[in-house]
């Protein structure tokens, strides 16, 4: 018996050691009692990383749309929002984890993210829980269809923003010969060639040659020297805000002075930034509008951002972000509850929300928003707004 | 001469405690702390199977995270659903666009298939001895994540697959770290395992013994794959995403740092170690994203490593295991 007991001591210790862990992991794990608890968001953004300068400001606008709806008082009758804001750091593998956690704490409906691979790492997650997720920036025409009935689009789809830059380069840029660069490492960047090309194209335009280069990549030399023996009139760049800056400083440093166009990757601080002043010339890109819109929803949301982080708006995706916290909140006053079907279908009938960006109403079938594309010029680093390009022109 | 190399009755009760703990986790909380502790399950295999390479075998491979990769995609295309192949997969060769698989013999068939890219890979890479071996098996991690970068029309290339079902249930990762833990038991106690130790120890001797050290390394070396590529397939279900950038050379550090500190050999002492090491920066993820330093937790595994090896380079159990699992090998004396 003595030898029993002398080989029964550590696994008692350990079968103790393994009990008190288990005990500490449940009483971690435990969730909050709900009571009349505010209504929680999930904020999914990129707040660090590659896509931070696009994410921070999406998530500082809808942090700021929920501070004004609570200061009106709430919705259903008084109860408060809050957007809790998850870091994914540009990493697709947090953003699926990430959207986990949301989902154990609670929330009613996930919104964010200013790209497509992220909403399909993190979207997913949310329909499966029956609960809706409404990006701020994502773009993808595709994107309804490949995450389900729960998700919604506050943005127009890439096919818009690719026909407006490739209809702006041939009228307004007399562009008849372009490059094409492409980061095939992205849904988001091969999509808007794939539709910038198929315009440009149908409108008697050719692409000269087409090369590819990677997110992470920080050397374009060789797709420049390319660009410069290859006689074209424009150089469009399929790219995140990532590699916005570098390539246009890197075409300005070669002494490349043909404009260069892109779509909404390229409207970052970055691109007047990286180059600076000098270099900053003769960019245009496709983006959400706001910017010289004298709507009154427009010139409330500048004001109070101005007033909250003591800075204009850094770009469009601070609107977006606003609007996606904005469009989730009336849908919830609309369905009257919080109940995931509920707002779906509240969500799915919005047929005229007014959005900073423009109006928000899901009435194709794709259900992709129909909005206005605004068309920006940089010129010394400076951002000016030139033109609204309208869907179905 | 009997000999028992361990001792059922506490090799069982351990079974048993980690069962309860399992159905405590899925049952009582919240499924994001089950997936924490799916993730230190995983950890435990990883090392546990490294082991057997590098512990074992003395082998210094670094090469874990490519048969992640082989067999997490492999396990991926053929569970992603046919619907979901024809819009993310369109240019997939037609056989395999119509496979869809169940999760179990797909985690199987990515082991397989990481284990026999092993065996091809391991003829020329395990002649390389020491360092060189190390850096081969980098190598083999970058021409893996090139290959399936590459292959865009199998791989969707660098996009990666999302959306993978989230299928790896505590259960199932419970269940392959026993039958990890069971194989790397049973191989350390065979003559097998002794001829892989011997070997570690001496590879001159040991072929003078008429050990075929080929053999030895090379089926050391596919074992530990094989495991990798099962836990490459859970580890890509739990996450939902799978990239050619997901199981890197920070991966593959971890989880020498986790064999180290355990103990070169010692199976109890990886399964220790992983299981503290990656509590340990769970734990510290909320203080790291209140810091705002993230990579805390990698900076303290390092340092812990820079400790082991100054202070007790043998790590906490050096070749042998926790006593109270093994039972005394008698050896009688012919009587």
């Amino acid at each position: 018996m003595l030898r029993l007991t002398k080989r029964m001591k550590p696994i008692i210790m350990i079968s103790l050691i393994m009990m008190a862990a288990m005990a500490m992991v449940f009483a971690a794990g435990q969730k909050e009692a709900a009571a009349d608890a505010p209504i929680k968001l999930a904020g999914m953004y990129n707040l660090t990383g590659g896509f931070s300068s696009i994410d921070a400001p999406g998530l500082n606008g809808a942090q700021l749309q929920a501070k004004l709806i609570n200061e009106a008082g709430g919705v259903l009758g008084g109860r408060m929002i809050e957007v809790v804001g998850y870091d994914t750091q540009s990493d697709q593998q947090a953003a699926a984890t990430q959207a986990k956690r949301a989902l154990d704490q609670g929330v009613i409906a996930g919104l964010g993210y200013g790209d497509t691979t992220f909403v399909m790492a993190a979207a997913p997650l949310f329909q499966s829980a029956g609960l809706p997720f409404v990006t701020s920036g994502a773009t993808h025409p595709e994107l309804p269809k490949w995450v389900g009935d729960m998700f919604f689009m506050v943005p127009f789809g890439d096919d818009d923003q690719s026909f407006a830059i490739a209809e702006f380069a041939w009228e307004d840029l007399n562009a008849r010969k372009v490059v094409v660069w492409t980061d095939d490492s992205m849904d988001f960047t091969l999509a808007l060639s794939k539709f910038f090309k198929q315009r440009f194209n149908e409108l008697g335009g050719t692409i000269v040659h087409e090369v590819f280069f990677q997110t992470g990549d920080t050397d374009f030399s060789a797709n420049i020297a390319r660009l410069r023996d290859s006689g074209a009139d424009a150089v469009f760049v399929g790219s995140i805000p990532n590699e916005a800056g570098l390539t246009v400083k890197q075409i300005r440093e070669a002494g490349i002075d043909m404009p260069i166009i892109s779509a909404d990757g390229y409207d970052t601080e970055l691109v007047a930034t990286v180059p600076g002043p000098q270099l900053a010339n003769d960019v245009y890109f496709s983006t959400h509008t706001y910017r010289n819109d004298d709507r009154p929803e427009v010139t409330r949301f500048v004001e109070a951002y101005r007033e909250e982080f003591d800075r204009d708006p850094e770009n469009a995706f601070a609107a977006l972000g606003f609007d996606a916290v904005g469009l989730i909140a009336d849908a919830i006053e609309r369905a009257g509850s919080t109940d995931g079907k509920a707002l779906q279908k509240a969500l799915a009938e919005t047929t005229e929300y007014q959005g900073v960006t423009g109006l928000i109403a899901y009435t194709r079938p794709s259900r992709v928003p129909e909005k206005p594309v605004a068309i920006i010029g940089v010129q010394n680093g400076e951002f000016e707004y030139l033109e609204t390009w309208w869907p179905g022109n | 001469m009997k000999q028992k190399s361990f001792s059922i009755p506490a090799m069982a009760i351990l079974g048993i405690l980690g069962l309860i703990f399992t159905a405590v986790a899925d049952l009582m909380l919240s499924s994001y702390i089950t997936s924490v502790i799916s993730f230190i399950f995983l950890y435990m295999i990883l090392a546990v199977s490294l082991n057997i390479t590098n512990g074992f075998t003395g082998l210094f491979s670094l090469g874990h995270p490519a048969f992640m990769s082989i067999g997490g995609y492999v396990a991926a295309l053929l569970i992603l659903p046919v619907f979901r192949k024809e819009f993310f997969l369109p240019d997939l060769p037609p056989w395999l666009a119509v496979q869809q698989w169940p999760f179990f013999p797909a985690i199987l068939v990515g082991g397989i298939v990481a284990a026999l890219v092993a065996v091809i890979i391991g003829y020329p890479v395990l002649r390389l001895k020491g360092h060189y071996l190390a850096v081969a098996t980098i190598g083999t991690i970058f021409i893996v994540r090139v290959v399936l970068k590459n292959t865009e029309e199998l791989t969707r290339g660098a996009l990666g697959l999302n959306g993978l079902g989230f299928l790896s249930s505590i259960w199932w990762i419970y269940l392959w770290l026993v039958i990890t833990v069971y194989v790397a038991w049973k191989l350390k106690f065979s003559s097998w395992g002794r001829t892989m130790l011997a070997l570690r120890e001496n590879e001159m001797a040991a072929s003078c013994l008429g050990i075929n050290t080929t053999m030895v390394k090379i089926a050391a070396f596919v074992i530990g794959a094989f495991f990798a590529g099962i836990s490459g397939g859970l580890w890509a279900h739990l996450t939902t995403v799978i990239t050619p950038e997901s199981y890197s050379l920070g991966l593959a550090f971890n989880l020498v740092v986790m064999v180290v500190i355990g103990g070169s050999g010692s199976i109890s002492g990886a399964l220790i170690a992983a299981g503290g090491i990656s509590l340990l920066v769970e734990y510290l993820r909320p203080l790291e994203e209140a810091l705002g330093m993230y990579g805390l937790g990698q900076i303290l595994i390092s340092a812990a490593l820079l400790l082991v090896l100054i202070f007790r380079p043998k790590g906490l159990f050096g070749t042998g295991e926790l006593s109270i699992l093994r039972k005394e090998i008698t050896y009688r004396s012919a009587r």
